[in-house]
């Protein structure tokens, strides 16, 4: 069967070839997809179109079946599928979940690039790397690359700086809700629009939109396992916790700042990049209906927004040749905050005692 | 803070050369009292610093952009500065540094104590013609609001020649509030301050 297939996709990288296609083009109204590409050569340095990204996860969940497997969330108001990665390592004890998704405004293009860049990270180290090996024992990664898929194609077919996703309104008039003022909390009470011209409009009502009601219900049904919730945006380099919607702080306030604060210091001991920690209400402003706020509040513990680079240079269209080091840096400070809740939820004491009962266990064979 | 007087901010803070060369490092140190007046736009501000770059070397620098702006095609048709993945070509760079320098100006006349912004990307950059050795341009800067997240469009046009004031005037489209234009009289800041970039 391979051989055939192998020829197969030669055949269509040679006519598609013919045809002069480019995947870098940048032609307005057009969406190029590469004709064929192997995960060795897919370059976690390039920003890359919505159907490359679809490609991509089913090359990783197929390449790395054992441990990446590929789930439907649901479908966006132009009728896409979401797709989300597992990452989950076969074991018989009860596995905790950490959430990350990407994307949930459609400019901001660093959001997807860093959690492509997180799965690889994980796929190709897991087996060696000590650390994410602990990790991958209690925990399952649920990764949404790009929430609002409708929002980032239109980002690359029509305009760069969109930011809403694509649904209808007014009779066709206007279009767009902001994704992250469309969450159940707080819904619309401050920091948001019900002007659908306007690019924080809220929606009709709370979790209105497909992909919001899409991953709200996914998270619902799993909320007693989510010990982390990890929403990923740019720009501002800033870490922050909840609440947008009030001054005042969650109960365990003192602990998320901490945490996240020695989540910025690993991330600044890579390159050098300075990030602020703080309340929203705090250190931005206030936002109601976000997917953070909405998280806290459902039960989940740890719950960030994380506001990648820059600090206003290039804003959302971040050059290219900062991917690699943003993505690393970020990549330290998420690793940082996952081993604060692991080491929290699983101390290190009773992780030896566990291996000494399973090394008894195995000598009794 | 009186809310109905305004509202003043004291800061200090270092600036750096807009386009450091490898291994520079040359931090000028400065404070400034900001005077937001009734929610009002274009803050008052009374700036000073010291440690800045000579004169004779900033001159030289004026000389230099000058002469890459000279250099230039002419005329221009460009359709955006950075492109959508973020790259500037190093031979429009020059476009892009005044440009900025230009928008700063635009910037500072719609801050408010509730409203900053950044610029995002230039989206054209259509004439471009010397005026008795000016440099001449108009473009239209993409400016992203804080906190209402919109791009506000500006068509800005820009006089420029080294050792003088810049001359900006704009016009920015607003969805909601009235429509803000204006004309930025260099002369308003000494000249040397213009060239610290």
């Amino acid at each position: 069967m391979e051989p055939l297939l192998g020829t197969l996709y030669l055949l269509g990288w040679l006519v598609l070839g013919g045809l002069g296609y480019d995947s870098s083009s940048d032609q307005p109204g057009q969406e190029v997809v590469s004709p064929w590409r192997s995960l060795n050569t897919y370059s976690y340095d390039k920003y890359h179109p919505m159907g490359e990204i679809y490609e991509w996860m089913s090359q990783v969940s197929e390449k790395h079946a054992d441990l990446v497997t590929q789930h439907f969330l649901g479908m966006t108001y132009e009728t896409r599928p979401m797709y989300y990665l597992k990452i989950s390592q076969p074991s018989n004890n009860p596995k905790k979940i950490i959430w990350i998704d990407c994307g949930i405004h459609a400019r901001e293009w660093i959001a997807p690039a860093f959690c492509q860049w997180f799965v690889k990270e994980i796929v190709q180290n897991y087996k060696d790397n000590s650390r994410i090996s602990r990790f991958l024992r209690n925990l399952d990664f649920y990764v949404l690359p790009v929430l609002n898929i409708d929002g980032y194609i239109y980002t690359w077919t029509t305009d760069r700086l969109w930011r809403k996703s694509r649904s209808s309104h007014s009779n066709g008039t206007c279009f767009g809700v902001d994704l992250n003022r469309n969450f159940n909390a707080s819904w619309c009470s401050i920091g948001a629009s019900t002007n659908c011209q306007d690019l924080t409009f809220c929606g009709t009502e709370p979790v209105s939109e497909p992909e919001a009601k899409a991953v709200s219900s996914l998270i619902e049904s799993k909320k007693k396992d989510i010990l982390c919730f990890l929403t990923i945006h740019s720009y501002g380099q800033l870490i922050l916790t909840p609440y947008g919607y009030t001054k005042n702080k969650s109960s365990n306030h003192e602990e998320l700042i901490q945490v996240g604060q020695k989540a910025a210091n690993a991330l600044k001991a890579k390159h050098g990049t300075n990030y602020r920690v703080g309340s929203s209400a705090d250190i931005l402003y206030a936002v109601s209906g976000s997917s953070r706020d909405w998280a806290r509040d459902i039960g989940i513990p740890f719950s960030y927004t994380f506001e990648l680079r820059d600090n206003g240079t290039y804003g959302f269209i971040l050059p290219e040749s900062q991917i690699q080091p943003t993505c690393e840096e970020t990549m330290e400070g998420v690793l940082s905050l996952l081993d604060e809740v692991h080491t929290k939820n699983w101390p290190v004491n009773s992780a030896r005692r566990v291996s000494a009962t399973t090394a008894v266990w195995c000598m009794n064979l | 803070v009186d809310p109905k007087k305004g509202c003043e901010v004291d800061l200090v803070f270092s600036t750096e050369h807009y386009n450091p060369e490898e291994g520079e490092e040359h931090l000028g140190k400065c404070s400034a009292r900001v005077l937001f007046k009734n929610h009002k736009s274009r803050p008052a501000i009374n700036v000073t610093c010291t440690q800045l770059i000579e004169q004779i070397k900033r001159q030289k620098e004026d000389g230099l952009l000058y002469k890459q702006m000279k250099q230039l095609r002419n005329p221009l048709n460009i359709v955006s500065i950075p492109d959508s993945h973020g790259h500037i070509d190093p031979s429009l760079r020059p476009i892009w540094n005044l440009a900025f320098l230009g928008s700063s100006y635009v910037m500072w006349k719609k801050t408010t104590q509730f409203l900053h912004y950044y610029l995002v990307q230039l989206s054209s950059v259509k004439q471009w013609k010397t005026n008795d050795g000016a440099i001449d341009f108009d473009y239209t800067a993409l400016l992203h609001e804080f906190s209402t997240q919109e791009i506000i469009p500006c068509r800005i046009h820009l006089v420029w020649y080294p050792g003088k004031p810049l001359k900006v005037k704009y016009h920015c489209q607003e969805l909601q509030a009235p429509e803000a234009s204006g004309t930025e009289e260099g002369s308003a800041m000494p000249p040397t301050k213009l060239s610290n970039f």
